[in-house]
């Protein structure tokens, strides 16, 4: 990302610029052909609909009430699942990261169960948690747990040794040790597995709203796909896209990734 | 500094799986007990009796067979467009330039949820399911393509030069199979995007092959069956990725 | 003579392997003088920087004693100041925040250890630097950081493990210049654990072979040349005298390290046809 920025940048003088041109020109042509078939009359109505009636249905959304409820709900579940699976995964993380022998026992688990399909779990979590937004979060925290706790055990264990013993050199103290010298020598690693953690949890709790709720953004857009109101779909999923995507940076910004070289 | 090389008593590999044995008997004595209900969770031992149902029952082969197809519909899909989008990237180094950060955010972007969408366009049915686990295992493929081209050794074109090698000479004899290995990585990591979106997919949308058996036992409420299918799901995903691993090692020369 | 500062008496180091225990240092034996530069010189192998870390606080031996001022060490004592031999500054503080970490550990002012931190990147020759990262630095320079940041703790000891092993020939000479000149202005006792012999030679005020393993102290070398002295001494009669020497020692327990390594080289490939 940041590499181009660089590029657009260096170009902003120029107005001919080929890697601008070569993108407005895919944009542009993907928003012709788009229009194009929605007008062809090729497909059921609706199902590809006119750039127009999207804009619309954006414009509709972001000026409603209701629409900013359910975003809320969501966010409200995604924020405790990220809290509960995130906490969760940094303390195992921690503790397989400085014990050679809890992650030799249990890490290959985790390794494996960490890219099936969460998704599945939703009736159990049903279950146990009932139809309300509990089981939305316990779906997002099951997510991210692994992420996290595998991104946190592998950076601890790529922390630089001999860090470790200058601390100890200076005779730095227990927490000290901790806040000085393991917590930012583990930034990156922390900020990347919240990253991951945020993008599963954000995955698991929209999915789980599309299989079974009453409130929330995946509630609504599969009901929006009931009553086919499709415009109003795409509305929905392409300002969910753009939520995702801002947050995804704001992490990595807040994170500062990037900022600290060796 | 390695001081005192620690002697564990017992094999941590042991402990592990024997501290899992455990905690499922353990479950299975509370459950029996009634201190956890049998009917949020069933004992383990019910669950297992409940693997032998669903394989006799539930058309468990047929079933996994079908998502097998869908994978494999997918992979298929994604190593033919993966690849040659990869090649297609670094040939053109415009082309490269507009579009590989599209692709990379393409990668991180939740597309899955996109999955009403697609069932209005393909319907519910395999389709769908194939088109999305495509749509998710395409991104790593290309990049990790790219990668590998673009990654390959300075020496090693030069070696091509120095025999005179036409530039598709040059692609075919030295650039492909000295970017294999990173090309597989990416196939492997398509592969497993492709599975986690096809069978969560099968699951949302009622169709296909193993996502809709836990769907049917949830509706029937049986509850062990459920737990039973969740668990062979799990399983076939494991095995999955690692056979895929295997394939790697076996497949990337010594090093 | 002026009494021993420090005191290494007797000690034990000894590692399980595969094979059973190994001694890495067997009842080694020297003292360090105040003022003193003392070098601590053997093959690779041979239980040098295991010396070092005992002597640091952060290996614990099975035998004798280490003593600072006469009180015995357990663990790292804060009268001496270790520089290690592999890349340890904090990439994610500037230079000026990881030269004044000891001081912020003992929960100084952020003013008075700036203003301490800076005197002692100036001493290492980095002043203009204070604000920049490790990552913006050559190598030479992240080593003289390392080395402001274990002088700002005022060590009466400095204690270090081959901190020039990663540097190229001249940077190493120059280095080796401005350590002189900074144990000569601070009359600091030092001890340097190191492989190279000419830097150990223009340095030191004496010399202490080890064995190759396990480590014993083979024989200690006096050097007897002018101070101050620079990196120009070793174009001096003298210099390549002491050089002999030393390496005459040094040559039979190299060569010993030599065959064991190809001994072992062969083990492991008889082990994996």
């Amino acid at each position: 990302m940041a590499a181009t920025g660089q590029l657009t940048r260096k170009a902003a003088g120029v107005p001919f610029d080929p890697v601008t041109m070569l993108r407005v020109a895919i944009v542009a042509a993907t928003l012709i052909v788009w229009e194009a078939l929605s007008r062809s009359g090729w497909f059921y109505r609706d199902v590809i609909p006119s750039l127009w009636s999207i804009a619309k249905a954006v414009y509709a959304l972001l000026t409603q009430g209701t629409f900013y409820f359910d975003l809320g709900v969501t966010a409200a579940e995604i924020g405790a699942a990220l809290l509960i699976g995130g906490g969760l995964g940094l303390v195992a993380g921690i503790l397989l990261g400085g014990s050679r022998f809890l992650s030799q026992a249990y890490e290959t688990y985790l390794y494996y169960l960490g890219p099936t399909p969460k998704i599945i779990f939703f009736p159990v979590m049903i279950m146990w948690f009932g139809v309300g937004p509990e089981s939305k979060v316990a779906l997002g925290a099951l997510s991210c747990f692994f992420p996290v706790a595998l991104s946190v055990a592998a950076g601890m264990r790529q922390i630089d040794k001999v860090l470790i013993r200058v601390g100890r050199s200076f005779r730095a103290r227990p927490w000290q040790m901790i806040v000085k010298i393991y917590l930012p020598a583990m930034r990156h690693p922390i900020v990347n597995g919240i990253r991951l953690g945020f993008g599963v949890a954000l995955i698991g709790t929209l999915l789980a709203e599309t299989k079974l709720s009453n409130m929330g953004i995946g509630f609504r857009i599969i009901n929006a796909y009931s009553t086919f109101d499709i415009p109003r779909m795409y509305a929905m999923l392409i300002v969910l896209f753009v939520l995702a995507i801002a947050v995804n940076a704001l992490i990595g910004r807040l994170g500062g990734l990037g900022a600290v070289k060796r | 500094m390695t001081a005192k090389a620690n002697r564990w008593p017992l094999s941590p590999k042991l402990v592990g799986l024997g501290s899992l044995v455990l905690f499922f008997l353990l479950l299975e004595a509370v459950i029996r007990i009634g201190l956890i209900s049998r009917y949020v969770v069933p004992p383990p031992s019910e669950i297992l009796e409940s693997f032998y149902g669903i394989i006799v029952h539930e058309h468990v082969f047929r079933r996994f067979l079908l998502t097998a197809g869908e994978c494999l519909a997918a992979g298929v899909l994604i190593t033919i467009f993966g690849v040659a989008g990869g090649v297609l990237l670094h040939r053109s180094e415009l082309l490269r330039r507009a579009c590989e950060t599209w692709v990379a955010s393409l990668a991180a972007a939740p597309i899955v949820l996109a999955y009403p969408l697609f069932m209005v366009l393909f319907g519910r049915n395999s389709w769908t399911i194939i088109i999305i686990g495509f749509i998710a295992g395409l991104p790593p493929v290309m990049l990790k393509t790219l990668e590998g081209i673009a990654g390959t050794r300075r020496v090693l074109i030069n070696v091509g030069r120095s025999f005179n090698l036409t530039p598709t000479q040059q692609f075919w004899k030295i650039q492909l199979p000295a970017a294999l290995p990173v090309i597989f990585t990416g196939i492997r990591l398509g592969l497993i995007f492709a599975l986690i979106n096809v069978v969560g997919v099968e699951f949302l949308i009622n169709a296909g092959g193993l996502g809709p058996l836990i769907n049917d036992l949830a509706e029937r409420y049986d509850l062990a069956g459920t737990y039973a299918a969740i668990c062979f799901v799990i399983l076939v995903s494991v095995l999955f990725y690692m056979t895929l691993e295997r394939a790697e090692r076996w497949l990337r020369p010594a090093n | 003579m002026a009494d021993p500062i420090l005191v290494v008496d007797d000690i034990v180091v000894s590692f399980d392997t595969t094979e059973g225990p190994i001694a890495a240092v067997d009842h080694v034996t020297f003292d360090v003088r105040p003022g003193e530069f003392l070098s601590v010189i053997g093959p690779s192998g041979c239980g040098k920087s295991t010396v070092f870390n005992v002597i640091g606080g952060l290996l614990s031996h099975s035998h004798g004693i280490v003593s600072v001022s006469g009180e015995a060490i357990n663990g790292p004592h804060k009268s001496i100041g270790m520089v290690f031999q592999e890349e340890s500054t904090f990439p994610w503080r500037t230079v000026i925040d990881n030269v004044a970490f000891p001081l912020e550990l003992n929960g100084l002012p952020r003013r008075e250890r700036n203003e301490r931190a800076k005197h002692f990147i100036a001493m290492v020759g980095l002043a203009g630097f204070e604000n920049r990262y490790p990552g913006e630095l050559s190598g030479g320079m992240r080593q003289r950081v390392s080395l402001a940041r274990t002088l700002a703790s005022e060590p009466k000891i400095l204690l270090m493990d081959e901190p020039f092993a990663a540097l190229d020939e001249q940077t190493r000479l120059l280095l080796g210049d401005k350590v002189l000149q900074i144990q000569q202005q601070l009359h600091q006792t030092t001890l340097l654990i190191t492989h190279n012999i000419t830097e150990a030679v223009q340095m030191s005020d004496r010399i202490l072979v080890m064995t190759y393993r396990p480590g014993r102290v083979k024989r200690i070398v006096e050097i007897h040349l002018p101070r101050p002295r620079s990196s120009d001494i070793v174009s001096s009669d003298a210099f390549g005298h002491y050089v002999a020497e030393v390496w005459s020692d040094l040559r039979e327990e190299a060569s010993r390290g030599m065959e064991d390594a190809e001994r072992h080289a062969l083990g492991t490939a008889g082990e994996a046809s």
